[in-house]
C-alpha cells in the first residue's frame, strides 16, 4: 500500500520545528523511509560516512511515525549478503551460478539482448514488474520508455493492492479519494488492521481519532487488535465484504438516511442502484455475511448519520472476486453519504500545479492505441487497463487539466496473470524479457508454478535488487540496487494527493549500488534512445519536476517536510466529476461501456470440494516484515522464526492439532508448510496463511529458491476463472479452499520455533 | 462449581467483573479502585519482550556504531 499520510494544513503550518540536539560528530538529515510503502518521516543520523540511527521526525506532525523496521534500517542495509556488484548468469538459468561484471558490460549487454526480442517479436514481448515505492527513484521513467518503443506490458503488485482500488475508484468519480482523518467522526475498517509497526501513520491517526471521540467500526472474520478497540466489530464471513456493503446500502436507502441533495443533483444511476439493493434484505445479508442484521444496521446507521465518516482504502477488498464491486460499493457508500470532498470526509485532490507529476514523466500519449490494445488481459478484464482507464481521458483533462492520471500507478496495467501466460507462451503472442526492479514477482502475484513456468521461458530476464531474493535467482542479471539511505527522493504520494514530501540523501550507496532511475538512464542509452532519460543525474531530474515552485530539489527539501497547496473542498461544484457525465456515476457508463455489469453484484463463493473443507486467507503482512523483504534480519526474523498460520481453538482440536506443530496447508495449486498458532480470534473453519515467506538463509538455485518453494503462499493462490475477480482479473485471496494437515517438521525449521502459550491463544489475530 | 455454569456463563461474568473493574480503575479515587487498577494493570501488560507497543528495539534505541557496522557489513561480526 502506499502512503497515504493524510495531513492538516493548519497543523503544518503552526508546527513548532524543533530539532533534537545530537552528539558532536553527528550529522541529521530529514528523510523519508521507504522500508515499506508507508513512507514516514524521520531523520537519519550519520557519523563517519554512514547512518548509524533512524529515529522519528523532529517535526511534530510526524513525531509518532516510526517503526521497528525503521529503525533496524541501517543494519538491515548493511547486512554482509547484499549485493554490491553486477551479476550476470553463469551457469543454466536458476543453477546459481554468477560472475561479476561491470555496470556497463552489464547494459550494453542487456540492451542488445532487449534490442533483439523487439525487432524479432515487437515491442510487447517485453515486460516489467515493479512499483514505485519499492524502488522509489523510478518516478514514472520505465513507463516513459517502454510507451516510446510501444510497450504496454508493465505490471505490478499494485494491481491488487491500491493501484487497482484508485482505477475502480475513477469508475464512480473519476479520481481517488484520501480520507480526512483529521476531522473525521467515523472511520470504517474493512478487513484492515493497522498497526504499531505496520501502516504506522495510519494506526495513529486512528488512534487520535478515536481519541477525540471518532466511532470505529470494523468488519473483520477475525478479532483483530482493531476490532478489539472498535465501537462495532461485525465478524463476518471472509470474502463478504460486497454482501455486508449491500446490507448497509439496504439500510441507508430504505431509512433515507443519505444525502438527498447531493444524489439528485451530483449522481447518475440512484433508482437502478435502489433495485440492486432490494434484492439484498438485510435477512439475506445476514445469512451471507454471518452477522447479526441488528449490528450491521447499527453499524450502517452510525456511517450515514454520525459522520463525516471515512472508508480507508482497504487492500482486503483489493484481492477478493467480487474486488471492484466491492470498490464500487465503498465509493458509492462515500458519494449517497455526502462525505466527498468535504472535511472529514474523503477528498478529491488532483495534482500539484507547481509539481510535474509522475503521470507526465511517464508520456502515455505516445504509446499508439495500436500498442494499447495489445496490454496483456485488456481483452478478457480491463478495468484497470488502457482499454477501460482512456475512457475517462477527456473528463480527466476538463477536471484535472491533463488527459492520463495514473493515480497509484495502477491506472493503466495489464493483468499479471495474462502477463504470466503469454510469458509461458500460452498467451495471444509471445513474450520473452522480462524485467522486475524492487519486486518479487514469484512471491508477489497468484499461481507462482505458473509464474516459474513462465521465467523458465524467458530469452532474458532482469532483476534490480538489494538481495538474493527467489526470484532474482531465476534471473539472467543481478543488479545491485541502493537503498532509501543512499538517495533523495521527491515523493509524490503516487499521484493520490496533491502534496509531495522530500527526502535527502543521508549516505553514498555501498559498492556499486545505483537508483533505479540510473538504472532506466543506462538501459536508454543502451537500447539506443539516451533522449529519453536527458537529465545527468537524480538531482538534476527533481530540479526539473520542482522548478515550478522558484527552487531547486535540495532548496525544496530544507526549506519544509511536505510541499502542499492548501485543499479546497468541493471542487465538484466548478467542473463537476471526471467521469464521462461529469457526475458520480454509480451506474458506471465505463463498465456498461465495456459489456459488464453496470451495477455492483455479489458473486457467491462455488461449492467447498469436500477435500479442501476449509478456507483459507492470505496477504497478511507481519510486522517485522515488508511484502517478502526483511527475513534477512536477525533482530525481525528473531519475532517471527517461521511462517505461521492461524487457526481456532476449536478447528485445531477437531484436528487433533497443536500449538506449534508443523502442518502442511494444501490445495488444488500446491502446499506450503508452517507451524500452527491456535488463536482465540479466528474463526472456525478459517485458516490465516501469511505472506511472502521464504528464507534468505536456504540454499539458493530454482530446486529450493531459499526455500519459497516450502513456505511460499503463492503457491495457493489461484488465478482461474472462479478465483478471479471479472472485471479486473486479479486474485481472489482471501477465501481460498484448503486443507491442513500435520506434517513433519522440516530439516531447517527453527528449534526454537513454537512458542506458544495459554495467554496467546487469547491474543488477537492480525 | 464450574459444572453448574455453562462456559457463556462463566464469561459473561468475566465480561461483567471485568467491565467493572475497569470502571473503578477509572474512577482511581478509592482503595478499591486502586486495587482494581493494579490488577488489571499486572493482567492487561505484555511482558516487554513480546510488547510491540513497548518493544526494547525502539524504547532503547540508541543507534548503531559506524564501525560495527562496517564489520558487520564486511561478515567480520
Amino acid at each position: 500500500m502506499p502512503a497515504p499520510v493524510p495531513f492538516d494544513p493548519e497543523a503544518i503550518v503552526s508546527a513548532e520545528y524543533k530539532e533534537r540536539p545530537v552528539p558532536e560528530g553527528v550529522t541529521t538529515k530529514r528523510t523519508i523511509c521507504a522500508t515499506c510503502d508507508i513512507a514516514c518521516n524521520v531523520v537519519t543520523e550519520v557519523r563517519k560516512g554512514r547512518v548509524t540511527r533512524v529515529r522519528s521526525s523532529d517535526n511534530p506532525i510526524f513525531r509518532d511515525n516510526i517503526c521497528m523496521k525503521g529503525i533496524i534500517a541501517p543494519k538491515a542495509y548493511a547486512h554482509p549478503n547484499r549485493i554490491l556488484h553486477p551479476l550476470k548468469r553463469v551457469g543454466e538459468r536458476g543453477s546459481g551460478e554468477w560472475e561479476q561484471v561491470s555496470w556497463d558490460e552489464a547494459m550494453t549487454d542487456i540492451g542488445a539482448r532487449l534490442n533483439t526480442i523487439i525487432d524479432q517479436y515487437g515491442p510487447e514481448a517485453w515486460a516489467v514488474s515493479t512499483s514505485q515505492w519499492n524502488t522509489a527513484t523510478d518516478h514514472g521513467l520505465g513507463r516513459r520508455i517502454m510507451n516510446h518503443v510501444g510497450n504496454p506490458n508493465w505490471i505490478s503488485g499494485v494491481a491488487l493492492c491500491a493501484g487497482n482500488t484508485a482505477a475502480i475508484n475513477k469508475l464512480t468519480y473519476g479520481w481517488f479519494p484520501i480520507g480526512d482523518f483529521n476531522n473525521t467522526k467515523c472511520i470504517v475498517l474493512i478487513g484492515h488492521n493497522p498497526r504499531r509497526h505496520s501502516w504506522t501513520p495510519i494506526y495513529n491517526y486512528i488512534r487520535s481519532a478515536q481519541a477525540r471521540g471518532a466511532k470505529l467500526i470494523v468488519m473483520d472474520p477475525r478479532r483483530s487488535s482493531n476490532a478489539e478497540r472498535a465501537d462495532i466489530w461485525l465478524p463476518l464471513k471472509v470474502g463478504s465484504d460486497v454482501a455486508m456493503l449491500f446490507g448497509w446500502l439496504k439500510v441507508i436507502i430504505d431509512e433515507e438516511l443519505y444525502d438527498k441533495e447531493f444524489v439528485s443533483k451530483w449522481t447518475l444511476g440512484f433508482s437502478d442502484l435502489r433495485q440492486r439493493v432490494n434484492d439484498y434484505p438485510l435477512e439475506r445479508v445476514a445469512k451471507l455475511t454471518g452477522c447479526d442484521p441488528e449490528m450491521i444496521a447499527k453499524a450502517a446507521r452510525i456511517y450515514a448519520t454520525q459522520g463525516p465518516s471515512i472508508i480507508p482504502w482497504t487492500p482486503i477488498t483489493d484481492m477478493q472476486r467480487n474486488s471492484t464491486s466491492g470498490i464500487r460499493l465503498q465509493s458509492i457508500l462515500r458519494a449517497i453519504c455526502g462525505y466527498i470532498d468535504v472535511p472529514g470526509g474523503e477528498t478529491l485532490q488532483g495534482f500539484n500545479p507547481d509539481i510535474i507529476n509522475e503521470t507526465e514523466i511517464e508520456m502515455h500519449h505516445v504509446l499508439s492505441d495500436e500498442q494499447k490494445a495489445k496490454q496483456l488481459g485488456s481483452d478478457a478484464h480491463p478495468a484497470f487497463t488502457y482499454r477501460a482507464q482512456t475512457k475517462f481521458n477527456e473528463a480527466t483533462k476538463r477536471v484535472y487539466g491533463q488527459e492520463y492520471a495514473n493515480l497509484v500507478m495502477g491506472c493503466y496495467m495489464a493483468t499479471p496473470s495474462a502477463t504470466f501466460r503469454a510469458m509461458a507462451g500460452k498467451g495471444p503472442y509471445p513474450v520473452k524479457a522480462f524485467f522486475f526492479l524492487g519486486n518479487n514477482p514469484l512471491m508477489s502475484y497468484a499461481n507462482m508454478p505458473l509464474i516459474l513456468e513462465a521465467m523458465q521461458n524467458q530469452d532474458l530476464i532482469v532483476a534490480h535488487e538489494q538481495f538474493m531474493t527467489p526470484s532474482a535467482q531465476m534471473a539472467d542479471y543481478v543488479l545491485p540496487g541502493d537503498s532509501w539511505l543512499e538517495r533523495p527522493w521527491l515523493h509524490d504520494l503516487f499521484g493520490w494527493m496533491s502534496a509531495v514530501r522530500l527526502s535527502e540523501k543521508s549516505m553514498e550507496p555501498p559498492g556499486e549500488c545505483l537508483s533505479t532511475f540510473e538504472f532506466w538512464k543506462r538501459l536508454a542509452t543502451s537500447i539506443g534512445r539516451p533522449e529519453l532519460v536527458p537529465w545527468d543525474d537524480l538531482e538534476s531530474f527533481y530540479d526539473y519536476r520542482v522548478a515550478k515552485t522558484g527552487m531547486t530539489f535540495n532548496q525544496l527539501a530544507e526549506s519544509t517536510d511536505i510541499y502542499f497547496a492548501k485543499p479546497e473542498f468541493r471542487q465538484y461544484e466548478k467542473k463537476g466529476f471526471a467521469t464521462p457525465s461529469g457526475k458520480v456515476e454509480l451506474k458506471s457508463s465505463v463498465l456498461e461501456d465495456l459489456g459488464f455489469d453496470p451495477l455492483p453484484y455479489f458473486r457467491e463463493d462455488p461449492e467447498l470440494d469436500d477435500q479442501y473443507p476449509l478456507l483459507m486467507f492470505t496477504g497478511v503482512r507481519e510486522d517485522g516484515f515488508f511484502q517478502t523483504a526483511f527475513r534477512h534480519v536477525p533482530e525481525m526474523r528473531a519475532r517471527h522464526l517461521e511462517p505461521e498460520i492461524y487457526l481456532s481453538p476449536k478447528q485445531a482440536g477437531e484436528m487433533g492439532l497443536k500449538e506449534g506443530d508443523w502442518v502442511s496447508v494444501q490445495n488444488q495449486l500446491g502446499e506450503i508448510k508452517a507451524t500452527l498458532a491456535i488463536k482465540d480470534a479466528m474463526p472456525d473453519g478459517l485458516v490465516r496463511v501469511p505472506h511472502g515467506w521464504w528464507k534468505p538463509e536456504m540454499e539458493q538455485g530454482k530446486a529450493c529458491l531459499s526455500g519459497a518453494h516450502d513456505y511460499a503462499d503463492s503457491q495457493l493462490c489461484r488465478d482461474d476463472d472462479d478465483f478471479l475477480d471479472r472485471e479486473q482479473g486479479i486474485p481472489h485471496l482471501k477465501g481460498i479452499p484448503c486443507r491442513v494437515v500435520k506434517a513433519d517438521a522440516p530439516a531447517t525449521a527453527s528449534q526454537t520455533a513454537s512458542v506458544g502459550s495459554k495467554k496467546r491463544v487469547l491474543e488477537p489475530a492480525e | 462449581m464450574s459444572g453448574l455454569f455453562s462456559k457463556e456463563t462463566r464469561d459473561e461474568w468475566a465480561a461483567k467483573a471485568t467491565m467493572w473493574m475497569a470502571a473503578r480503575s477509572s474512577r482511581n479515587t478509592t482503595f478499591v479502585d486502586r486495587l482494581c487498577r493494579r490488577l488489571l494493570n499486572r493482567v492487561t501488560t505484555r511482558p516487554p519482550e513480546t510488547d510491540f507497543m513497548r518493544d526494547p528495539l525502539i524504547d532503547n534505541d540508541q543507534g548503531f556504531d559506524p564501525d560495527e557496522l562496517d564489520r558487520y557489513q564486511r561478515g567480520e561480526s
